[in-house]
């Protein structure tokens, strides 16, 4: 390689140049350099129109910045992230799941915004404990939009009818079981509940409640073969005596609201996400409201956990991470920016955005906000976050759960294989 | 063809005529050159679109490769863990090898008879041609895909009918027993392509043919399996090879009816929805190329088999 020594003039000069264009920098930046941001989340429709929405009013007050947003549905997001993170053609601000989060930032392909912390990014409202959802090894990689937990749906036209109060809060199984059951007799619907014995989250929850966790903090299996055991034959009995929608029904849930037990008519309660109750009010015609998961068993903890719905992460390859960081404080702190965005994205964060938001709300917005802020002792500390292969084992568990449910296993031969594939998948 | 370039060099230089640019390039670089320059357009998109992402596959399915990081060399442990253990990859080519070996004959036999009813000189063939048509057109498609979700679920229309006559029917496309026999009659319903390709096959047979064997008292069936067939075994053989690497390859049905999971209990895990799964559900890009490399393996020995017995069976008499 040739290379010319520079001399000493010019080296001298060069660095006065560099100290004297570092001091002026940044006030530049802030105010002048332009920025071009892409956006990629996933989502339905109205998400689509409140993010774009939020990127118009953000180019408005900063011309110097231009948004491209895209969108697509869950199922086909990870793919395209991943093929564009692989083709090195990462979109700058990305939507982020904590289930992802861990392997995309130790993979080298998040910014760290911890540095940014102190100017684009002050995160105004944001407690310590919301914040932790994005931390990965002491770096700040993602900020939650919006916190969530798992919820209960009910048809309550369809307890009223039974003569039954509309439960308002946690119940036991054995209390919801003998509920569905009454209204079941006194109504059309066939069954009672969804059958949630292959539903991830809710396993979760109940393991919780007996104190154990799904995964551990080594990103090993929590649970064991008796507890995998019990849950299935918990379930194995609330089948045998007709309180669950069918295995063959069942096996048509297809994670959505759409296809939930509720919304086809199929039984007056089914398990989800707190933040889809707006979406199950705006597919059913009669009314839903919404509970805890079931309790295993009178004054049971600890079941439930704040879980950020969804994060904004920063591409390490973003050209412009400051501005990508400047444009998420505007998103989930800024008083317009949250007024549009409401709560679809879950609960947000920030305390000043939520005391902002709260008066506005309608009354379906009103009782998601007042169901995370009222959980309680029923909410226990957020868990680590899952392991690579989790994905994987969320599939197995539906496909045991299946075997169990159409009687090809027993809930102990299926726990076994449910602990012992798992343990395999989590090894690889 | 080699007279052409005889005859346009034994032309020679014509006065007032402008050479075309064919046999400008003959001229210049001879005539194999020049047929790589017309074939050029097609050439770059097969080595770059085909052979090319097809050699990195290649590559790709002897390491462990997650589309974020580099990929990391790791010989032959894909393959390995495929033949050794990978209980997912035994039920996946269970399910694929009894959809291609259910599928296939059916529709073809479904094909061949509509074919044959088709060519008996009906008024308005071509409509019919095309009313019997469509479904191949829309049959791998997502919307048809979901419309069998809708026929064959627990309250859709083929429980409906089994109704009227007191049968309780189950969900269909979510009991693992009958799942796949669902995609079986979807892939049959698509007929469309075999029959048109049979017809032109029927057309071929010379009536001559047949009006000896009427003269000699021969019934129609025995026509049928004695002229018909015979003659039409070439394109028998076409159709099975063509439609066996169709059925083996098949995805969207299965993909969109159980949602992507190959479900219930992986009664309808098709081996290109498993390949798709470790490939963009898991991210195991490496495993996914030895996958769909043991595919190609797969599909490779089935038509090479179909070749081979054909001499046995196909009859080519021109």
């Amino acid at each position: 390689m040739s290379y010319t020594k520079p001399d000493r003039r010019a080296l001298l000069a060069g660095t006065a140049a560099l100290t004297l264009s570092s001091l002026v920098a940044p006030t530049i930046a802030a105010a002048q350099e332009d920025a071009n941001l892409r956006l990629f989340w996933w989502g339905s429709t109205p998400r689509a129109e409140r993010t774009y929405a939020v990127a118009d009013q953000y180019m408005a007050e900063n011309p110097n910045v231009t948004i491209e947003g895209e969108t697509v549905g869950w199922a086909d997001y990870w793919t395209r992230l991943a093929t564009q993170v692989a083709g090195r053609n990462a979109p700058d601000v990305i939507q982020m799941d904590y289930r992802y989060i861990f392997e995309y930032a130790r993979r080298g392909a998040l910014a760290d915004l911890s540095e940014y912390r102190n100017d684009a990014l002050p995160l105004e409202g944001f407690e310590e404990a919301s914040l932790q959802g994005g931390m990965v090894d002491d770096g700040l990689y993602g900020v939650s939009l919006g916190a969530n937990s798992s919820a209960t749906m009910i048809d309550a036209d369809a307890f009223e009818a039974a003569g039954l109060e509309v439960p308002t809060g946690a119940m036991t199984y054995d209390a919801m079981a003998d509920a569905v059951m009454q209204v079941v007799e006194a109504t059309d619907y066939e069954y009672g509940m969804h059958d949630a014995s292959g539903h991830e989250p809710q396993l979760e929850n109940w393991l919780r409640q007996r104190g154990t966790p799904l995964y551990t903090d080594d990103g090993e299996l929590g649970f064991t073969v008796e507890d995998a055991t019990e849950w299935f034959e918990m379930w194995a009995d609330l089948r045998e005596r007709g309180v669950t929608v069918p295995p063959d029904q069942q096996a048509l849930y297809q994670r959505s609201i759409e296809t939930s037990a509720v919304t086809l008519g199929q039984a007056p309660v089914s398990f989800a996400h707190s933040n889809q109750l707006t979406g199950y009010r705006e597919l059913n015609d009669s009314t839903i409201t919404m509970i805890p998961l079931p309790l295993i068993e009178e004054g049971a903890t600890g079941g439930h956990y704040r879980k950020p719905s969804q994060l904004f992460s920063v591409s390490s390859s973003a050209e412009n991470p400051e501005a990508a960081a400047a444009f998420i404080d505007y998103f989930v702190t800024n008083p317009e920016a949250v007024e549009v965005l409401e709560v679809e994205r879950g609960v947000p964060e920030s305390t000043v955005a939520r005391e902002e938001l709260a008066p506005k709300l309608n009354e379906a917005d009103q009782a998601q906000l007042e169901y995370i802020e009222n959980l309680g002792d029923l909410a226990g500390p957020l868990p680590p976050p899952p392991p690579a292969g989790a994905g994987e084992v969320e599939a197995l568990l539906i496909r045991v759960s299946e075997q169990v449910a159409f009687g090809q296993q027993t809930p102990a031969e299926g726990a076994e294989q449910l602990v012992s594939e798992a343990q395999s998948i989590l090894s690889r | 063809m080699p007279q052409t370039s005889d005859v346009m060099s034994g032309l020679g230089p014509v006065p007032n005529v402008r050479p075309t640019l064919r046999q400008r390039l003959v001229r210049g670089i001879g005539p194999a050159g020049a047929a790589y320059v017309f074939l050029f357009p097609w050439l770059a998109g097969f080595l770059v679109l085909t052979l090319g992402p097809a050699l990195y596959s290649l590559y790709l399915s002897f390491t462990d490769y997650d589309l974020i990081g580099a990929p990391r060399w790791t010989g032959l442990d894909n393959y390995t863990r495929i033949a050794t253990n990978d209980p997912k990859f035994a039920a996946s080519v269970r399910v694929t090898l009894t959809f291609v070996l259910l599928s296939v004959p059916l529709k073809l036999a479904f094909a061949l008879g509509i074919a044959v009813m088709l060519n008996r000189g009906l008024k308005g063939l071509t409509l019919y041609r095309a009313i019997f048509y469509l479904p191949s057109l829309l049959g791998t498609s997502v919307a048809i895909a979901i419309l069998w979700r809708q026929l064959f679920s627990g309250d859709g229309l083929v429980n409906g009918i089994l109704g009227q006559f007191g049968i309780d029917g189950p969900s269909w496309i979510s009991t693992p027993d009958t799942a796949l026999y669902t995609l079986v009659i979807l892939a049959i319903w698509q007929f469309g392509s075999p029959m048109i390709i049979f017809l032109a096959g029927l057309r071929q047979i010379p009536g001559d043919i047949y009006e000896a064997a009427e003269m000699d008292g021969a019934s129609k069936v025995r026509q049928f399996w004695r002229i018909t067939l015979p003659l039409l075994t070439p394109v028998i053989f076409f159709n099975a090879v063509v439609q066996t690497i169709e059925a083996f390859k098949a995805f969207t049905p299965a993909f969109i009816i159980s949602g992507g999971t190959g479900g219930p209990i992986d009664a309808t895990l098709f081996y290109t929805l498993y390949l798709y799964q470790e490939a963009f559900g898991y991210f195991r890009m490496g495993y996914a190329s030895a996958l769909a490399w043991i595919l190609l393996v797969i599909i490779a020995f089935f038509t090479a088999f179909s070749f081979l017995t054909a001499r046995y069976w196909v009859h080519y008499d021109d």
